[in-house]
């Protein structure tokens, strides 16, 4: 039977299980299908015309010796095929940043596996030329010591996007880094329900006493709200900030000219170019993450809607204008 | 005839390809590899179908000029299709299986590194494993990256186009710092290091040949490296002095560094300092303290900031 896929995917497929059984030697045959995705029958399949690709004049010697028993698969010969390729320009960088983000979490052992796995991959591909550097926010260990725990956390939190500080009882489940920060998912109390905090604006933190709860297993949305990453997001699927139930979303328009922008900016959907302004949304989770980017995007920046909010730059200005009223020196 | 399935006309050309020490014309390929149709139209096609999916799959397939009728032949330097064994350990391996199931880069490109050296993994059944997580930007949004590593690889000078301007430039490293990718390098046109952030350089960027970049001698990306929107530009040096509110204070020092506090008053409030490059920049940051932040000095940059502010109050609200 034919493999699912085109020739592409069965091609890469097929190297990669030819790498991988050169590295183990034999290998059951439903474990080789469970690890590449694939019936057992196919993977039969696949390997048995392996089998029969070789050189001329396709004497046995010449042919990749693939044994294939009722159970087990094995690869004695064939190093043609199996020796590790090289990597792509985007595999090497990928494979290299992710050890090297790794290798950058604070508390990780610089002499350690990875990082010698890491000197041996950086040798082979000749470039060294890459770091990773992540904060070290004061909190980081004991939050994840109180998530391998499943203790409660009593924190002060500042929230950028309401400006406001509370203090509030956590459980913390996850903890990651992203967009130069470091985030905690937790169940909160005050909010009841999940929510997102970023370490950085952690004030005090105490360890609840008591015994500890059963981990629940992490929601696959999370309702966030006013804990969250203050609205900021790079998109691709995985963004920092969820919208909460108060969440608006408020359109602006900047100048065409200024459209390079935008790859800076967490807009959601499409942006719409009409003559010389393109029009974008943001979704908007605290009045001052929006005040910010107001004035930061200068006065050729519109708020077209929601009305609410269109005079929102006008006020915005005159209160910090207020600082700047009397002259100093 | 029997139809041969294409992926094992594939795999034998690969092999072929791969086994070759002389690079081999079309028809001497064809007497080798079993599948190809007779007529020479077809054939071509078909060849060029393989050749063009064996380049997809990152098969480094050469064409040479040959003597001869058909003129062009084909193959795979090994030298530039195998790595060199890495001689990982099986802990090793288990640690890049962990980085790469830690790290999200938006994209399958670890795995498939992993899967290319042999190394597929079980995960170990980590207690934390899931629970701590780096979420690198994604490599869709940085079409410049895996570029910018070759060069960096080959020491090539690069070509790109950072907003809408296009920069030559001798690549010294790239950096990961405050969730973004900067490549530090060697300005040709500048004559001076430059830092790029690597989001903000378009895909279609261009490699000179392995070896042209030339770094000035004892040259370090991580001195050169400038991370400070206002430090960007080349306007003349200003030092500004700012005075942060004790609501942001916190923050600021978080991200300027102590060292940045010239003056701590009682109220919890502090002054920076900061030296100016790109006054443009500089106010889009001081801006974003909202009324939390006020610069003190020098006179002409307060008034930079007041006019802002004044064009500002005065903007538009309606649209126009």
């Amino acid at each position: 039977m034919t493999a699912p896929g085109d020739t592409a995917t069965r091609l890469r497929r097929l190297l990669a299980m030819l790498a991988w059984l050169a590295q183990v030697g034999e290998a059951a045959i439903d474990d080789v299908a469970q690890r590449f995705g694939i019936a057992p029958d196919a993977l039969v399949g696949e390997l048995e015309m392996a089998a029969c690709c070789g050189l001329p004049p396709y004497t046995p010697d010449q042919l990749m010796e693939i044994v294939v028993t009722e159970h087990s698969v094995s690869v004695r010969q064939g190093e043609l095929l199996s020796r590790p390729r090289r990597l792509t320009p985007t595999e090497g960088f990928a494979l290299a940043a992710s050890a090297r983000a790794l290798l950058a979490v604070p508390g990780s052992d610089p002499s350690g596996a990875l990082a010698r796995a890491l000197e041996k991959l950086e040798a082979a591909l000749g470039a060294g030329a890459l770091s990773v550097e992540l904060d070290a926010p004061a909190h980081l260990e004991a939050i994840t010591a109180a998530i391998a725990s499943g203790s409660e956390l009593e924190i002060e939190y500042h929230s950028a996007s309401s400006d406001r500080t509370t203090t509030r009882r956590i459980r913390p489940l996850r903890v990651f880094a992203g967009e130069g920060h470091w985030y905690v998912d937790a169940s909160c109390a005050l909010a009841g329900g999940l929510r997102r905090f970023r370490l950085d604006r952690i004030g005090r933190m105490d360890t609840v006493l008591g015994l500890p709860v059963t981990p629940e297993p992490i929601a696959e949305e999370l309702p966030a709200g006013d804990g969250s990453a203050d609205g900021a997001s790079t998109g691709g699927g995985r963004d920092l900030f969820v919208p909460g139930p108060d969440a608006r979303t408020v359109r602006i328009s900047i100048g065409a000219d200024r459209s390079w922008l935008l790859d800076t900016l967490p807009t959601s959907g499409k942006p719409e170019v009409v003559g010389d302004r393109v029009t974008f949304e943001v979704i908007v989770g605290g009045d001052a993450w929006l005040d910010r980017l107001l004035v930061q995007l200068g006065p050729d920046a519109r708020v077209e809607g929601p009305p609410e909010d269109a005079h929102r730059t006008a006020a915005v200005a005159a209160r910090i204008l207020g600082r700047y009223e009397m002259e100093k020196t | 005839m029997e139809r041969l399935d294409r992926l094992e006309r594939v795999t034998d050309l690969l092999l072929v390809l791969l086994d070759t020490p002389v690079p081999l014309s079309l028809r001497a390929i064809a007497d080798r590899v079993p599948g190809y149709p007779g007529s020479p139209t077809a054939r071509r096609q078909a060849f060029e179908r393989d050749k063009r999916l064996l380049r997809d799959e990152g098969v480094p397939v050469e064409v040479v000029p040959i003597g001869g009728e058909e003129q062009l032949g084909y193959r795979v330097d090994p030298d530039r299709y195998y790595l060199r064994d890495l001689r990982l350990t099986p802990e090793e391996q288990a640690a890049l299986n962990l980085a790469v199931a830690g790290v999200h880069l938006g994209d399958p490109s670890g795995h498939e590194a992993l899967s290319k050296l042999g190394v597929v993994g079980d995960l170990p059944g980590h207690p934390m494993a899931g629970a701590l997580t780096v979420e690198l930007p994604t490599l869709a949004d940085l079409p410049a990256l895996p570029g910018l590593f070759e060069a960096l690889r080959a020491s090539a000078t690069v070509t790109v186009r950072h907003r809408g301007e296009l920069r030559h430039v001798d690549p010294a490293g790239l950096r990961f710092r405050g969730g973004h990718w900067y490549l530090v390098g060697f300005d040709r046109d500048r004559d001076a290091p430059r830092t790029f952030r690597v989001d903000r350089i378009d895909a279609d960027l261009e490699m000179g040949p392995s070896g042209s970049a030339v770094l000035p001698e004892g040259f370090d990306p991580d001195a050169a490296i400038v991370l400070r929107p206002w430090r960007f530009g080349a306007d003349d040096e200003v030092v500004v002095d700012v005075l942060v509110d004790a609501a942001a204070a916190g923050g600021v020092v978080a991200e300027l560094g102590p060292d940045a506090v010239v003056e701590t008053r009682s109220n919890g409030s502090v002054v920076v300092r900061l030296t100016v490059t790109d006054q443009e920049a500089f106010v889009t940051w001081v801006l974003g303290l909202l009324d939390h932040g006020e610069v003190l000095a020098p006179a002409e940059v307060r008034a930079r900031v007041r006019g802002r502010l004044v064009e500002l109050a005065r903007a538009p609200a309606e649209p126009a």
